[in-house]
């Protein structure tokens, strides 16, 4: 029970302030990043007309996700974008499936992974509505319907990053938190396994495929 | 400091039992009454469709056990309030451990109810088209997944508070601040809950009526869903920050009905946004099965309808915000 909320934590004084960086988060970043570096060289190492099994889930992924992609924001844009996209997904999908091999951890557990991620679609989001309507027309869109509403359209537009993030980190942290409560009460027997597939592989794959579809749902608002 | 006249062990155990039956005792309203949708659309599909009998009972219990799942967070929270053991005992312990058992409780409601609604339009959906009964069966179990997370944000705020140390902190306003903490989160997920419920009904009578539109449909309900959920995301954030921010002493009570109004004002203002927003998925996902190919258009419509009706929930975070961090 001890191990709830315990956090590994480098922190580097400097000149009154201090940087804490997160350790155990950046490592197991670092191994989603190997474990998807992998899954793409192998995937596309030898690429054939008739795929094989890795080649072929690949594919299934990119061809998926380009064409939600594509659906939402048109084929220009989708070119540009669907990359960013599928990658986010598949980073998202290793994370939230690292926690089921034992000693690993979900990046995303940790609110900054969420957090990142949901600032860098929200930056995203503007700078393809800026660069596509142009500066007047962006800011003027925050002034409608009326001009004193201003303050809650930027209120609204920020709620967006809380949200985003807080719904994936809350998914993630809650399965961990359940499934080491739970473990702790049944002493590990029976249970965890079940628990582990249905937070780790189930809920892990929708949240990912959810974080993903708004991110494409926010740039495409922002487009039109 | 004492309160009621009772010393510290006595007032916290009492806290924790008042919290146990609270818990459990709300936590059986949403999973019985949506259990109990799931059981009468099944019949109305066995009199319909009586060659697939076997299929629908199939699909009910799987759709019925989802649903209990809320329940069963309840009971998980409410045992080990009767069992646990008290560390430190005292006016906070007790407002945290009665504040844990009202979050798990009012959590539970929307989600159990949520996840009936899938479950019983599912059924009704195997009547109409028993071929593809895997596919609307695989949606459902997305669906009613869904449908959970407000029930799993509300059990990760009830077990924070089960198993945060008290401290030091001053009694007062700490303790109201918890006590506000827990009705965020608790009932905020009401009205989420129930929201993504509907959803997800739409979905499966949607994957009976085109099978050939299931991604369409399945994407529009999942984004839909998550919309929803906002506003209960909005009151965990508002629970977090009740729970870690530290207040200085004060025992003016002021101070300390400001801390739990902030919470009261987030909980209660996510219900409507949540099943308001459920509202608007529903039709849009309802939509999207007829006319695949205004997906699009039909999935934008949905945003925009939903961000306006959200706004609501937005300003009853504002609201609690500024009782938090300004009065």
């Amino acid at each position: 029970m001890d191990r709830l909320g315990e956090i590994h934590q480098l922190l580097i004084p400097l000149s009154g302030y201090t940087i804490t960086i997160n350790l155990e988060v950046l490592v197991m970043t670092g191994i989603v990043f190997l474990l998807a570096l992998t899954f793409g060289f192998v995937a596309s190492r030898q690429k054939k007309i008739l795929p094989g099994k890795l080649q072929l889930i690949g594919e299934l992924i990119v061809l998926t996700f380009f064409g939600l992609t594509e659906e939402a924001l048109g084929r220009t844009h989708a070119r540009t974008y669907a990359p960013l996209i599928c990658a986010l997904f598949i980073f998202l999908l290793i994370s939230n499936w690292l926690g089921i091999l034992p000693h690993l951890e979900e990046p995303t557990r940790d609110l900054n992974t969420p957090l990142s991620l949901g600032i860098l679609g929200f930056v995203v989001a503007h700078y393809v509505g800026i660069r596509n309507k142009g500066f007047k027309v962006y800011i003027k869109s925050y002034f409608e319907p009326v001009f004193f509403l201003m303050p809650l359209n930027v209120i609204g537009e920020l709620a967006k990053i809380v949200s985003i993030s807080f719904r994936l980190f809350g998914n993630i942290m809650g399965g961990a938190i359940i499934i080491l409560v739970v473990s702790y009460l049944t002493y590990s027997i029976l249970l965890p396994p079940f628990l582990n597939i249905f937070f780790g592989l189930f809920v892990g794959t929708i949240q990912a495929f959810v974080f993903t579809m708004l991110t494409v749902v926010y740039i495409s608002v922002q487009l039109k | 400091m004492t309160l009621l006249g009772l010393d510290n062990l006595t007032l916290t155990q009492t806290a924790a039992y008042v919290g146990g039956a609270a818990a459990m005792g709300l936590g059986a309203i949403g999973a019985a009454t949506g259990e109990g949708f799931t059981a009468s659309r099944a019949s109305e599909a066995i009199a319909r469709n009586e060659e697939h009998a076997g299929d629908i009972i199939k699909n009910m219990l799987v759709g019925q056990a989802i649903s209990e799942s809320a329940s069963i967070f309840s009971l998980v929270i409410a045992i080990l309030l009767l069992f646990m053991d008290m560390p430190d005992p005292g006016i906070v312990k007790a407002a945290s451990l009665l504040a844990a058992g009202l979050c798990m409780g009012f959590g539970a409601i929307g989600s159990g109810v949520g996840a009936g609604l899938p479950a019983g339009r599912s059924c009704l959906a195997i009547a109409r088209q028993p071929a593809v009964s895997g596919r609307i069966t695989t949606n459902m179990l997305i669906g009613t997944a869904v449908c959970q997370t407000p029930a799993i944000f509300a059990m990760v705020v009830a077990l924070i508070l089960l198993f945060k140390p008290a401290g030091g902190a001053a009694a007062f306003p700490t303790s109201a601040a918890l006590i506000g903490a827990g009705l965020s989160t608790g009932l905020a997920a009401i009205g989420s809950g129930y929201g993504g419920g509907m959803a997800a009904g739409a979905s499966c009578e949607g994957v009976a009526r085109q099978p050939e539109t299931t991604t369409a449909v399945t994407t529009t309900m999942l984004v839909g869903q998550a919309v929803a959920q906002t506003p209960s995301v909005f009151g965990l954030l508002v629970s977090f920050v009740l729970m870690f921010r530290s207040f200085p002493e004060s025992t003016a009570l002021s101070a300390s009905v400001g801390l739990l109004s902030a919470g009261l004002c987030m909980g209660l203002g996510g219900i409507g946004p949540g099943i308001g927003n459920g509202m608007t998925a529903e039709g849009a996902v309802r939509w999207v099965a007829r006319r695949v190919d205004y997906s699009g258009d039909l999935m934008r419509i949905m945003l925009v309808g939903q961000a306006v009706s959200q706004s609501t929930a937005i300003y009853a975070m504002v609201v609690s915000l500024v009782l938090i961090f300004v009065v």
